[in-house]
Order: C-alpha cells, then sequence, then structure tokens
C-alpha cells in the first residue's frame, strides 16, 4: 500500500475504512495507522462528504406503488394434474330429473291408444331392426 | 414466511405465490426506486421506471438462471431504463429539460437542512450519467466495488474512476465551495 494508492482509496471510498475493498483494507489501515498527518486533510474532505451523502434520506415506495408492483406479477396458477370437470350449478341434476319426468309424462299423453300386445311386437320389431335380424329369415330356416 | 434463498423467493413468486411477490417487491423496490430517482431527478419518472423494472422481472422469472444476483440484474434493468430516459430528453429541445438544482446558489453555511440535501440530490443528478450512477450504487446503496462493475458492466478499475470523479466534482461544489464564500 503505497501513500498514493491510500489517497485514492479515500477519495473514491470515503473516510470510513470498512467500505474500502476487503483485499485492501488492513493494509490502508496500517499505513493510516501509522502516518495519520500525512492523511489527515483527506480524511477530512471525505468525511465531510460522506455526511453530506448520508444525509440524503432513503428513497421508500409510496404504499401505492408497492401495490401497484405486486398486482402486477404474475398470479398464482391452478394446481397441474388430476381430472378436472367441468362446473354444474347446484340445480342441474335436479333439472334432468324433472325434464326427464316431464317427457315421459307428454309421452304417455299423447301416444295412440293401442294393446299391450301390438306395443309389446313394435317394440320387438324396434330392436330386431336395430340388431339387423331378420325375423322372417329366421323362419324360412327353421322351416327348413 | 422466510424464503431460504433468492432463488426460492423467485421460484415461488413466478409461480405466483403471492408472499414470495410481496417479499421480493418490498426487499428491492426501494434500492430500485432510489436509484432511478437520483438518476432521473424525476420522482414521477422513477416511479415508472420501478414498475418497468418489475414487469421485465416478472416476464423473466419463469426462466430465471441464477447466473447473477437477482438484486444486480434488477438494478441493471433499471439503470438502462434510466439510461434511455436521460437520452430521449436529450433529444427534446434543450429548454424543455427539468430544472435541475444550482448548487452554487447560495452560501453553503446559509442552506437550512432541506436545501443541503436538496443541492447534494440536485448535484447528484447533473452529474454525468455513469458517474451518477456510481456513486448511487456504492456510497447511498451500500453495493461493493464488484457488485457496482457488474450492474454498470464496467470493470472494478473504472466503477473506482467513475466514483473518484463524482466525489471530487462534488468535494469541489460543496465542500471547498464553502471555504471560499
Amino acid at each position: 500500500m503505497t501513500e498514493d494508492r491510500l489517497i485514492e482509496l479515500i477519495e473514491v471510498w470515503g473516510a470510513d475504512l470498512s467500505g474500502f475493498p476487503e483485499a485492501e483494507r488492513n493494509a490502508a489501515k496500517a499505513l493510516l495507522a501509522a502516518r495519520p498527518e500525512r492523511f489527515a486533510a483527506a480524511i477530512a474532505g471525505a468525511r465531510a462528504l460522506d455526511a453530506a451523502l448520508a444525509r440524503i434520506p432513503e428513497t421508500l415506495p409510496s404504499p401505492a406503488l408497492t401495490e401497484a408492483l405486486v398486482a402486477s406479477a404474475p398470479k398464482r396458477k391452478a394446481a397441474a394434474g388430476g381430472l378436472r370437470l367441468p362446473k354444474f350449478a347446484p340445480w342441474a341434476p335436479a333439472s334432468g330429473f324433472a325434464a326427464l319426468a316431464a317427457g315421459l309424462f307428454m309421452g304417455v299423453m299423447v301416444a295412440p291408444g293401442a294393446s299391450a300386445s301390438s306395443d309389446l311386437e313394435e317394440v320387438e320389431s324396434v330392436i330386431e331392426h336395430a340388431l339387423g335380424y331378420d325375423p322372417a329369415a329366421f323362419t324360412e330356416e327353421l322351416g327348413e | 414466511m422466510a424464503f431460504t434463498s433468492d432463488l426460492d423467493q423467485i421460484t415461488r413468486a413466478a409461480a405466483g405465490d403471492p408472499a414470495a411477490v410481496r417479499a421480493l417487491v418490498s426487499r428491492y423496490s426501494p434500492g430500485v426506486l432510489s436509484l432511478a430517482t437520483r438518476m432521473l431527478a424525476d420522482r414521477a419518472e422513477a416511479e415508472d421506471v420501478t414498475q418497468e423494472t418489475f414487469l421485465r422481472a416478472w416476464k423473466a422469472l419463469p426462466g430465471w438462471e441464477p447466473r447473477a444476483k437477482f438484486s444486480t440484474w434488477l438494478h441493471r434493468v433499471a439503470l438502462n431504463l434510466c439510461y434511455d430516459r436521460l437520452r430521449k430528453r436529450k433529444e427534446v429541445l434543450p429548454g424543455q429539460l427539468p430544472d435541475m438544482a444550482d448548487t452554487r446558489l447560495a452560501p453553503h453555511d446559509a442552506l437550512d437542512q432541506a436545501q443541503r440535501v436538496s443541492a447534494i440530490e440536485g448535484a447528484i443528478a447533473a452529474l454525468p450519467e455513469r458517474q451518477s450512477a456510481a456513486l448511487t450504487l456504492c456510497a447511498l446503496q451500500g453495493h461493493s466495488q464488484a457488485e457496482a462493475a457488474e450492474i454498470l458492466e464496467i470493470s472494478v478499475e473504472a466503477v473506482e474512476s467513475l466514483l473518484a470523479r463524482a466525489r471530487r466534482t462534488l468535494r469541489a461544489q460543496f465542500l471547498e465551495g464553502r471555504t471560499s464564500s
């Protein structure tokens, strides 16, 4: 540590040696202790400037700015994984049953009068056609 | 809530954890606002810069890799936004530039406390941009020489040179001016 270097350090970092770069701090302290009068003027000037800088109050964000910064942040995402079912209104199942009951009632009311046996035959016919089954061919096969 | 590290806090904030977001804001916004205020000498503009800085941070968080300290990165973003605004100011007519405090107006001893603070704030803002930034980072915010070098994207030696010139200018205006007045 030279005298010139110590003067430079005081000019750059001020009078408080704890602010000096760590690598040079101890050497600077030793030199200053050895020849205080040599650095007295530099230390006094630096101390006055340090005091002026220390008077500058900390700049704190207003509550409004803080809230704006928080509000601009990403929002929490929904938990990943798991089956997500569509949301139903609590009355949805009840309305489904009501619709089914109304349909059945209307069906009974508008259906033409028919005997139970003709209804049964009609239902059988619908099922046979739906299954691709031909009753006439089946009867012929039985006859053979 | 206590966070184990910067990275933990950043990861939680990126996922939208409100406590982590608030912690990041309360931890870093004063430094960013202070830097912008010193650089721009305009509170409203400094607040705009702070908001823009954090918007960029939120965008960067999901892919954040801890190659640099978050604080360093954040201050660098803020500083670059300040440089942009200062550049735009220079593009407008000189008559439209905001008034800076005249540090030579009155004898130093006649200034009251508020005036002294205002005068030194004005003097810092009137320094060349990089000197003002270096002084704010090191002398007012307590960043180390290495951190300041990283934020300013210059060498440690260059930071030292900026600091020396900044302090010399301020000393000449405030302290040597006092003895002559």
